[in-house]
C-alpha cells in the first residue's frame, strides 16, 4: 500500500507542443508552449508570456524561449480547457 | 493512520486543497506521490482573496506548497478497513513461510560477511610485511 511511486505522477508528454500555465514560488506566473522537460520537472517553454501581478489591469511581458527550473514550479495546468468563471459555489450550502 | 495512506486512498475522490499562499483547488484526485505532489482533474481554482474563480481541466500541484487537504469523511472508515485487511494478510503470510526464509536470508550471509574482514586483516598483515 505504501510502495513508493518511482514513476512521475504527471505525464508531461501529453502537453508537448501545447500551451501550459506555470506558477512559481513567489507568485510569478507564465504561459508557454511545452517543448521539453525532464524528471525534475525542469521545463523548456517557447513563446513564453509572463502574466505580471499588478493591482490594476492585467499586464503581460514576452519572454520568448525559456528554461524553467523544476524545483521552483508550484502549479502546472494546460491553458486549453481553462477559463475564468463566475463563483461556482454560490448555489451550494 | 498515516497522512499519506489517507491521501493514497483518496484517489478519484473529491477534495479541497489549500496552498500556503491561500489559493484553493477543488477537484478529484488523479494521482499523488510521497512528496505529496498531486494531480487533480475537473478543478475549480479560487484565488487567495476568494473573489476570482477558474475552471481547470486538470492541474499538477507541488506538495511542498500545500497547507492542507480536505478529504471526504467516509474515507477514514475505508482506510481503517483496508489497514485491518492488510494486517490480517501480513500475519498469515508471516506465519506460513516468511519466518523460515527470512532467518536464512538474514542470518547466514551476514555472519559470513563479518567473517571475511578477519581473513582480510590477516592477508593485509602479510601484504604489509612483504612490502617492507
Amino acid at each position: 500500500m505504501d510502495k513508493p511511486k518511482r514513476e512521475a505522477i504527471l505525464d508531461l508528454s501529453k502537453y508537448s507542443n501545447e500551451r501550459i500555465r506555470v506558477k512559481f514560488t513567489g507568485g510569478r506566473e507564465v504561459t508557454g508552449i511545452l517543448k521539453g522537460y525532464d524528471q525534475l520537472l525542469n521545463l523548456v517553454l517557447d513563446e513564453v508570456e509572463e502574466q505580471l501581478q499588478t493591482e490594476s489591469e492585467p499586464q503581460t511581458r514576452t519572454l520568448g524561449l525559456v528554461v524553467l527550473r523544476g524545483p521552483t514550479i508550484t502549479l502546472l495546468s494546460p491553458v486549453d480547457g481553462s477559463e475564468e468563471i463566475a463563483n461556482p459555489f454560490l448555489n451550494q450550502a | 493512520m498515516l497522512p499519506l495512506s489517507l491521501l493514497n486512498a483518496a484517489q478519484n475522490k473529491p477534495m479541497l486543497v489549500e496552498l500556503k499562499n491561500g489559493e484553493t483547488f477543488n477537484g478529484h484526485l488523479v494521482n499523488c506521490d510521497n512528496f505529496m505532489n498531486i494531480t487533480l482533474r475537473e478543478v475549480y481554482q479560487t484565488n487567495a482573496d476568494g473573489d476570482r474563480f477558474w475552471k481547470l481541466k486538470e492541474c499538477y500541484i507541488r506538495g511542498s506548497t500545500i497547507k492542507y487537504l480536505r478529504v471526504p469523511d467516509t474515507l477514514l472508515d475505508a482506510v481503517k478497513e483496508e489497514q485491518n485487511r492488510a494486517r490480517e494478510a501480513g500475519r498469515s503470510a508471516r506465519g506460513a513461510h516468511v519466518s523460515g526464509t527470512g532467518n536464512r536470508g538474514r542470518g547466514m550471509p551476514q555472519r559470513a560477511g563479518r567473517g571475511a574482514p578477519r581473513g582480510g586483516s590477516i592477508r593485509g598483515g602479510r601484504g604489509r610485511g612483504r612490502g617492507m
